[in-house]
């Protein structure tokens, strides 16, 4: 019996028992399919958090915030005035010549403008924020270092916010808007960013920005002089660890010894990453394999049935000539051709399942298809197809003629 | 020109603590062109000998003989050869593969041909044509009647052009009038020079034949 001949025959089986192929089709689909999803959310976790990660300055970025001094500097914490300018201006001055130093002062307020009004977080910042949180000017321009040192009232505007105070189609720049009864100056509109997953913008918070220069936020805006963050670029991501120690100690000098600050970098959370995604993987692996062996166990069953119910057909097979290996052979080409649809069909059923799933799950979290779960699926559902068609099959062509015919 | 030999053929059973004596020194042979009937009572060991005469089994004891070689010294793969070439079967119970048409089931044991012939379709056709059942050839064997399915089956044990054709009680399950039209073809294949072996209990059947062998208790009692 030639393989075409065989493979034919398989699919005429198939065809012939529909529910009991679909039901076999649909073990090696769902254990196609779970594999396929899984993975694709692992992989869509780890593909927005690296985007977003490298939209927030990525690796090479060491904050520094504000925090609770710690229970035993209670009653000394007033040593402190928490982060100022005067700390972002020694860092600069201490840290190494590659090193950007970006203090940023941030003010909730209202900007108003012919009777429109947005509620912002104001941020007061130097050029500095550009390189380190990535920001671009599209229009206009950002302020400059005099205005930085003349507290003068320029501001730069994200899209969100010159879209809400001025329309779709005005031109912002030139303009001035009112901020704290100040009349301010816009002088440059960000770039937009967008990051899509469906309607979702995952880089939203980019475009919803006001700045201002840092010294005029400080000084005619805000009432203290408490920074929000300082950042720091180092140009290696090798020198982070020895630069967050000499940002601790530079700190720790110029606050009295006061731990009100807290230095941090994104390793952290990428090694924290990395490790939650490992786990995932690993239990995606488990639930994906276990559903395989599930669905090899529902074929080799299904496979077991079919030759009950062809006992006799497997007889006269054989009294008419086929060898052991014939009937083999025959079975483990339906057992093939079953999963291999199956694998086709669940491959086709994880592309929809994940179209349909980044429609309902937050972008954050929206699975993508991945290639290699796409390749690794189908590939083990087949060979669980196949070897779980192989017992029943030798079962098969072990069958005694004699005893086959007779059976009814 | 001899085809299938028994030298003394003994077949046994275990059963319980004892042992069933299903065959018992049975010797004959059968030659090319022979149209033999083997008659017995159910029970007499018949269906065990035309297991035998099959390859289908293997005796306990004694010589059986394909074209002068030992069965024993024939391999289980040979024996599958020899069955999809050299013998062809028809069953009582037709058994026909119900999923496939009347054309694919008299096919079948080309398929199992170690060189099937490159006019296997046109052979196919052949072997129809001459059981009447060339007309049928797309049916499924439910859509036909019994007398139609066993030309259908007879067709199949023809279609490799086999040595040797066993019957086994082919009109068993036919009515009288089916019967007396499926053993004319017999007799008509006998005549084109294809060597039969008929299995029946009924001595009206074995009549038809030109040689009987009388098989009781395992035994062959007589031949005439």
């Amino acid at each position: 019996m030639n393989i075409f001949s065989g493979i034919l025959n398989g699919l005429g089986e198939i065809w012939a028992h529909k529910l009991r192929s679909f039901l076999t089709m649909l073990c090696v689909m769902l254990g196609v399919v779970s594999m396929v999803v899984i993975t694709g959310f692992v992989e869509g976790m780890f593909t927005s958090w690296s985007r977003n990660l490298s939209e927030r300055g990525g690796l090479e970025k060491v904050s520094t915030g504000n925090t609770e001094p710690p229970a035993r500097q209670e009653a000394i914490a007033k040593l402190s005035k928490g982060l100022t300018l005067g700390d972002a201006l020694q860092l600069k001055r201490d840290l190494p010549p590659g090193f950007v130093v970006s203090p940023e002062y941030e003010v909730r307020t209202t900007l108003f403008r012919r009777g429109k009004r947005d509620w912002v977080r104001l941020q007061g910042v130097t050029s500095s924020i550009l390189a380190i949180n990535r920001y671009e000017v599209d229009r206009g321009r950002f302020f400059t270092d005099l205005e930085l040192r003349d507290s003068a009232n320029v501001v730069v505007l994200g899209t969100w916010v010159a879209e809400r105070l001025f329309g779709r189609t005005e031109n912002p720049v030139g303009q001035f808007i009112d901020i704290n009864g100040q009349p301010f100056k816009v002088v440059g509109v960000l770039k937009h960013y967008e990051l899509m997953f469906r309607e979702w913008n995952t880089l939203r918070w980019k475009n919803d920005v006001a700045f201002i220069p840092i010294t005029t936020g400080i000084n005619k805006v805000g009432r203290n002089e408490k920074l929000a963050w300082i950042n720091v670029q180092v140009d290696d991501v090798d020198r982070l660890n020895e630069t967050v120690d000499t940002i601790t100690n530079i700190l720790a000098t110029r606050h009295n010894g006061i731990f009100d600050f807290k230095v941090s970098t994104s390793e952290g959370e990428l090694a924290s990453f990395a490790e939650s995604r490992k786990n995932s993987v690993f239990f995606a692996g488990i639930i994906g394999a276990v559903t395989l062996i599930v669905s090899a166990i529902g074929i080799a069953n299904l496979m077991l049935a079919s030759i009950n119910e062809r006992v006799r057909e497997i007889g006269i097979r054989k009294a008419i000539g086929a060898t052991g290996r014939n009937i083999f052979g025959q079975f483990v080409v339906e057992a093939v051709a079953l999963s291999l649809c199956g694998g086709l069909l669940g491959m086709a059923v994880s592309i929809g399942a994940i179209e349909g799933l980044r429609a309902i799950v937050p972008a954050e979290n929206a699975p993508v298809l991945s290639t290699s779960a796409f390749v690794v699926g189908f590939v083990f559902s087949v060979v669980a197809g196949v070897l779980a068609g192989i017992y029943p099959a030798l079962q098969a062509s072990k069958l005694d003629p004699i005893t086959a015919l007779r059976y009814e | 020109m001899e085809i299938l030999r028994f030298d003394n053929v003994c077949k046994r059973y275990p059963m319980g603590d004892g042992v069933v004596n299903a065959l018992v020194d049975a010797s004959f042979t059968i030659n090319e062109g022979d149209f033999v009937a083997i008659l017995g009572p159910s029970g007499s060991g018949k269906s065990t000998l035309m297991h035998l005469l099959g390859f289908l089994d293997s005796p306990t004891e004694g010589g059986v003989y394909f074209e002068n070689r030992r069965l024993e010294d024939i391999s289980g793969t040979q024996r599958a050869r020899i069955r999809a070439e050299k013998i062809g079967f028809v069953f009582q119970a037709f058994n026909l593969l119900p999923r496939m048409s009347v054309f694919g089931n008299a096919k079948l044991p080309l398929a199992y041909h170690s060189n099937p012939p490159p006019d296997a379709d046109e052979r196919v056709r052949k072997a129809l044509a001459l059981v009447g059942m060339d007309h049928r050839a797309n049916h499924k064997p439910g859509e036909l009647s019994g007398g139609q399915r066993q030309r259908v089956a007879i067709a199949r044990a023809l279609v490799n052009e086999p040595r040797i054709i066993l019957a086994d009680e082919p009109t068993g399950n036919l009515d009288s009038k089916t019967a007396a039209t499926i053993l004319e073809l017999f007799e008509e294949l006998n005549r084109q020079g294809r060597t039969i072996v008929l299995v029946t209990h009924d001595p009206k059947v074995a009549e038809r034949t030109k040689r009987q062998i009388h098989v009781l208790d395992g035994r062959i009692a007589r031949e005439t």
